[in-house]
């Protein structure tokens, strides 16, 4: 996104833009910034549960991450979980999307049907999922021996299995948001281009590939920020309800970790350096996507 | 039959599978939220609902003040979005109708909020509420949430999309900018206000964390605290009946503003995906 | 236009809930708070004791505020504590108990009398739990909420296999033999659970009088090192793991989640706090049994360990504010009080008075239930650190890394002895670095 050159369309009120960029502004520095700016303070501190001592240890919180399996599992369980929802999120809203995009019947029943899931909150995706999931009881694992002749399907004992249904309730959950607008951008393609593609006598998947796809990538980019901002960090609340971070710390994704390293462990020393660390990682991946994604629409004109 | 009508069916066929797919787990949360405790627990798991769903609805309701907790939420929920769309409102309009030092500061500026959420200040914004006295108060609730960086972006675009003789001619009718913004480009904006409004309710409604930390008491809960404390029953199984018609209802008001709202979501949406 | 009034409107209401002020407290008395964490019924019973005391005691008005789960409490007790707003009483739950003790915010409560010219009888509580919250014979924070553990079982299940329906295991040897019976009668798939499964650990070692950390279980000195992961914590798991393969034992989760397989029939055994047995005697269709947790054979013995939590005192309060709060816990001593404490929600009542008057009325011979549960934490050694339980500083934590080790080795992904080293690492780099901080 390039900064548009707008004239000045309201000349001799100097002031004025700042007062209205202010409130937000004001915040933004106030609510978001200087807290942060706290936590990357206290990531160099080792402080009591009480406040009542706090001990300058430079890279020390910093290094005992990097060393300590808990974070790396963390991590790696943060990467699979955000990867799932991303990867598997996108490519069905996209499949959704696209056979919603004809002109049938009915269209606008469709339309609200598969976007519905997106008022849902995250803890209660997580409820309803871990009802459905629920091993002595819910329905699932009742089919799934059925199926199977006979195996218990607990994902309170398998940190994997865990994961997965965490994964695919969070995903289910953001399946309305990206189909919404798959949808718009596919409703934006030109027809057009389109019909030349078959005319030239493209099949569906070749005019999906060279035509759609590409003309797609704004919307695609911009999903998977979304989409990513949301996997780490706006389901706390359906890991707090399903799992708690188990089972075994299988379920233990960075935000839980930080979550429980602040608030049940009381060491803000480790909590804070998460805390960077996880703004690092994002940045690093936001800054990545959105050049990829500037090349692609260049590349896509 | 033609291929465009086999076409058809089979897309029919397709939309129709995905509908219920998605919507089983619902589907099967209303079946739950009719039966008994005890028929919760029968294996194999009941498909078909009982008749229980108003007992447990009452009792869900009573056990964790639903009332409250929907007036508790509704405030915010509303309140945080107003706020946040007319504070939008403001910094799109000056971003793109005026020259200012600083103005290339905001691009940055709102990706890096973008990257700041809660859990990376959690702490330092609670310890802030606590001086500011706002700990178990609306404005602990709301404030951290009044900076939208995705309805000043959404603005914005819709904003430099705005004929550039309309700002043209209200000069020329001796209006000023504030007059300009608040007679002319906001009611334009209706339809991306109403689709920022109902991301930001639905934001609003759905936050699970910040309420968690900043409120302590009963009377100043949030619906998905409420949910919370419903599931966590402690020394008994989870009440599945009254937990689901609990969930159920909460996920009403939302659904309410998605649907009321969905002409102008999908449009808004649309608007900015159009380059 | 509409959209822009419903804006206006939209603003004026955020404006109004921002500035709605604090509702007003009642004039002329003297005002304490208390957080807790009593949550459900209990909460309800909490009620009714705050409710009857601000009945009778005119000058005071006690406002009890439930903050959530035990570490929410803590967490919020914490951050108010820091920025000056903590309330006066607190009650935290006992693997915080080093926490508090090295907080600096809490008056310890032996002193309060004195700090207020009046004289209090500390021999009317009840021994075990006034050991597990004293350092060197003084009571530090208030008994209020206390629990132990028991094996719950179901009498019909027994039967149908051909088991004794009046004669629980008592060994873990005899719950092997009774576990392939009940497998062997095709009743179940699986035959015992653990809540809390990481507690269980430790009740095992104050059992039978083992220690769970050094400096006599943290309480001579702060714990600098675990001691689990010795012979006596990996024969326990390693007969843990036994049962798992045999499928006898079958890992339930943390806290209260297994309780849904043993009320569902699902399982014939469970090992949970003393509290759940209301719940689970309401919520079962079938005659439930208790007895005391399985011992391991060739073992002396210890005692079970109390669970719960206790009510501390913060410090920096006015001397009105001090007499108020001291009231309130004087208050908890009475043996009506702590009677319908106990009848409403399972927990022990702190004061030897409340223990006869429910043995002098007969309660427990209408449900020898009840009788277990006392029995069970009544009748072991006292004597002992290792029979008092273990204090440690990082306690949540630690249990956390022992229900990881329990989950490790019961699924076969390590075997017992490394499962507990591996924790025991773990658990000894936290005891250092909060020895260092805290010292």
């Amino acid at each position: 996104m390039e900064n548009v050159v707008e004239e000045e369309k309201f000349p001799g009120h100097p002031l004025l833009p700042y007062l209205l960029i202010l409130p937000s502004v004001a915040v933004i520095v106030v609510f978001l910034v200087y807290p942060f700016l706290q936590s990357v303070q206290e990531s160099f501190f080792a402080t009591t549960a009480f406040g009542t001592k706090s001990v300058f240890v430079g890279l020390r919180n910093y290094g005992r991450l990097f060393t300590s399996p808990d974070f790396r599992a963390s991590a790696l369980a943060t990467l699979l979980f955000a990867a799932f929802v991303m990867v598997v999120g996108l490519s069905v809203s996209l499949a959704v999307a696209h056979l919603l995009n004809q002109k049938l019947r009915g269209r606008g029943f469709y339309q609200i049907a598969l976007i519905w899931t997106y008022a849902l909150s995250p803890a209660v995706a997580g409820a309803i999922w871990a009802l459905m999931f629920a091993p002595a009881t819910g329905f699932v694992p009742y089919v799934v021996a059925k199926l199977s002749g006979g195996y218990l399907m607990n994902w309170m004992t398998s940190g994997n299995l865990a994961l997965l249904v965490v994964s695919a309730a969070a995903t289910w959950k953001m399946l309305g948001y990206n189909i919404v607008f798959f949808l718009a951008g596919l409703q934006n393609i030109p027809e057009e281009f389109v019909d030349a593609a078959r005319v030239d006598g493209a099949g569906p998947w070749r005019t999906f590939w060279d035509i759609t796809f590409p003309m797609l990538s704004p919307t695609t980019t911009f999903l998977l920020f979304v989409n990513m901002i949301y996997a780490f960090f706006q389901v706390f609340g359906l890991i707090d309800i399903m799992t708690q971070g188990g089972p075994g710390d299988a379920t233990n994704i960075l935000i839980y970790k930080l979550y429980r390293d602040a608030f049940l462990y009381l060491d803000t020393g480790a909590a804070s350096a998460e805390s960077v660390i996880v703004f690092i990682v994002i940045s690093v991946a936001a800054v990545i996507q959105l050049t990829f994604a500037t090349r692609k629409a260049i590349y896509a004109r | 039959m033609t291929p465009r009508q086999v076409k058809a069916s089979a897309s029919h066929a397709a939309l129709i599978a995905l509908v219920v797919v998605i919507a089983f787990p619902v589907f099967y949360a209303l079946i739950v939220s009719t039966l008994t405790f005890r028929q919760t627990y029968v294996y194999p798991p009941r498909l078909y609902p009982g008749t229980e769903l108003w007992n447990n609805v009452v009792e869900a309701w009573n056990r964790i003040d639903m009332g409250r907790l929907f007036f508790v939420t509704t405030v915010i929920s509303v309140g945080a979005a107003v706020v946040k769309i007319v504070l939008s409102l403001m910094a799109a309009f000056a971003y793109t109708h005026f020259r200012f030092r600083g103005r290339a500061l905001l691009f940055p500026m709102t990706m890096v909020t973008q990257m700041l959420p809660l859990p990376v200040r959690i702490l330092p914004t609670y310890e802030l509420m606590a001086d500011f006295h706002w700990v178990n108060t609306y404005s602990g609730l709301m404030f951290p949430f009044f900076a939208s960086t995705t309805g000043i972006l959404l603005f914005r675009q819709f904003f430099l999309t705005v004929p550039r003789d309309m700002p043209d001619a209200a000069r020329v009718d001796g209006a000023g900018p504030l007059r300009y913004f608040w007679d002319i480009l906001v009611p334009v904006s209706r339809t991306n206000i109403a689709a920022l409004f109902v991301i930001e309710f639905i934001f609003m409604w759905s936050q699970y964390l910040w309420p968690l930390i900043v409120t302590n008491t009963a009377d100043m809960r949030v619906v998905q605290i409420g949910l919370k404390m419903l599931i966590a029953t402690d020394q008994i199984s989870p009440a599945w009946n009254v937990i689901m018609a609990g969930t159920i209802v909460s996920m009403l008001p939302p659904l309410v503003v998605l649907i009321a709202f969905r002409k102008s979501f999908a449009e808004g949406i649309a608007m900015q995906t159009a380059k | 236009m509409k959209i822009r009034r419903w804006l206006l409107l939209g603003l004026v209401w955020a404006l109004g809930a921002c500035l709605a002020p604090p509702s007003a407290l009642a004039a002329g008395k003297v005002k304490i708070t208390w957080w807790h964490a009593m949550s459900g019924s209990r909460l309800k019973v909490v009620e009714k004791i705050v409710k009857d005391f601000n009945a009778s005691h005119p000058g005071i008005e006690l406002t009890a505020l439930y903050t959530g789960t035990y570490p929410e409490t803590m967490t919020k007790y914490v951050a108010a504590y820091r920025s000056k707003t903590a309330p006066n009483l607190v009650q935290a739950y006992e693997v915080g108990t080093q926490q508090m003790l090295s907080s600096g915010a809490i008056i310890p409560v032996y002193k309060i009398p004195g700090m207020i010219g009046e004289k209090w009888d500390w021999a009317q509580y009840v021994i075990p739990i006034t050991n597990y919250y004293s350092t060197d014979g003084n009571l530090w924070s208030m008994p209020f909420n206390s629990s132990t553990a028991m094996l719950y079982y179901n009498k019909d299940l027994f039967a149908k296999a051909g088991l004794n329906p009046d004669r629980p295991p008592t060994t873990w040897a005899e719950v092997e033999s009774y576990g392939k019976k009940l497998l062997a009668s095709g009743a179940v798939k699986n035959v015992m659970s653990f809540g809390w499964p990481g507690w269980m650990l430790e009740q095992q070692f104050a059992m039978h009088n083992q220690l769970f950390a050094n400096n006599q279980n943290g309480r001579k000195g702060m714990a600098t090192k675990v001691l689990f992961n010795g012979e006596f914590g990996v024969k326990v798991l390693e007969t843990w793991t036994r049962l798992a393969k045999e499928n006898i034992f079958l890992y339930g989760g943390a806290e209260y989640s297994a309780n849904a397989a043993f009320q569902g029939g699902q399982i014939a055994m469970l090992l949970q706090s003393t509290s759940s047995l209301s719940g689970i005697e309401k919520g079962s269709s079938f005659r439930v049994g208790t007895g005391f947790l399985p011992r391991l054979e060739g073992y002396p013995r210890g005692n079970s360990v109390i669970g719960g939590a206790s009510l501390w005192v913060t410090k920096g309060q006015s001397k009105e504010q001090l007499r108020a709060v001291w009231a309130f816990l004087k208050y908890l001593a009475n043996t009506d009080v702590s009677v319908a404490w106990h009848k409403g929600t399972g927990y022990f009542p702190s004061v030897n008075a409340g223990v006869q008057e429910l043995l002098g009325e007969g309660w427990f011979s209408k449900d020898q239930n009840y009788l277990t549960a006392f029995l069970q934490v009544l009748s072991g050694r006292r004597d002992t650190a290792a029979a008092t339980g273990v204090r440690m500083g990082p306690f949540v934590q630690i249990r956390q890394l022992e229900r990881t080790a329990i989950e490790k080795a019961t699924s076969g992904q390590m075997s017992p002895k490394a499962a507990l080293d591996e924790a025991a690492g773990k658990a000894d780099r936290l005891l250092a670095d909060f020895a260092q901080m805290n010292q």
